[in-house]
């Protein structure tokens, strides 16, 4: 356990690398995005008019081009398998609450699985969608789908909309609970102490420093 | 509450779906709003059960 206290990056001593920098980055990006695609689709429903189209499709190309990054990033640098639910994540449930997960638990997981699947259905939807409104770059054309067919897509659309907005009620929640704060602190910061990864952390699932090794390779 | 907004067809056909149903919003809050509550009452009652 000696060894956590050097991590191989430029960490002080006792500090263990948990979202580097451009994945922290991503991660603020892309909050700042879905808070903005929110609010400017969802407030004007809600009764509160204004322009809100053009900084929306924009937001929407942001988010787009922030995904592929996280993407890339996940597929070549990161850990790729380290958010992916296996075996041992099921027997930790039978484990009870004392069981120590990888880098990330079963719940946490299963959250970035469910909005994975929302910001990809919003994203797949509202990139057709642009073809229904005039840009700089093309002119509309309605005429892509049926009225049935576009009537799915902006269904599909703002369904993730509407369950995007229940899963970052839930992400604040956890974020914020006092007991959770390590994972907060650490999405700024990029680090947790050696304590918590020893406290909360299968150091054989997740090898925090060979896996910062790995990244920094 | 219906799922979908819907447009009846200026040809006198069926009823077309044209998006969600906005009004639904407000139960997306309330599921966010009851895990929250949930979960903080469970915390509540295992830290009171183990000392914690």
């Amino acid at each position: 356990m000696a060894d956590l206290q050097t991590n191989t990056t430029s960490l002080p001593a006792g500090r263990i690398q948990r979202h580097r920098l451009a994945d922290r980055l991503y991660h603020w990006v892309m909050a700042a995005a879905v808070l903005i695609l929110l609010g400017s689709s969802l407030l004007p429903i809600l009764g509160w008019k204004f322009a809100w189209l053009d900084l929306h499709w924009i937001t929407g190309l942001v988010l787009t081009v922030a995904v592929l990054f996280h993407i890339a990033r996940a597929l070549g640098w990161q850990n790729f398998w380290a958010m992916m639910i296996d075996g041992q994540d099921l027997r930790d449930v039978m484990g009870g609450p004392k069981a120590k997960s990888g880098k990330y638990t079963l719940a946490q997981k299963l959250y970035h699985l469910a909005v994975s699947v929302l910001i990809l259905a919003g994203i797949g939807t509202g990139l057709v969608m642009l073809r229904k409104i005039d840009t700089p770059f093309w002119n509309r054309d309605p005429y892509w789908f049926s009225d049935q067919g576009w009537g799915a897509i902006y269904a599909i659309h703002g369904f993730a909309a509407m369950a995007l907005v229940t899963m970052i009620l839930i992400h604040v929640y956890f974020a914020l609970r006092p007991d959770e704060w390590r994972l907060t602190r650490s999405m700024f910061r990029g680090w947790i102490t050696s304590k918590e990864y020893r406290d909360h952390h299968d150091p054989k699932r997740w090898q925090a420093k060979e896996e910062a090794a790995q990244e920094e390779a | 509450m219906q799922l979908f907004r819907v447009s009846r067809s200026i040809y006198g056909g069926s009823d077309i779906i044209i998006g969600a149903n906005y009004d639904l919003l407000v139960w997306f809050v309330a599921a966010g709003a009851v895990a929250i509550v949930a979960h903080a009452l469970y915390k509540a009652f295992t830290k009171n059960h183990t000392g914690h």
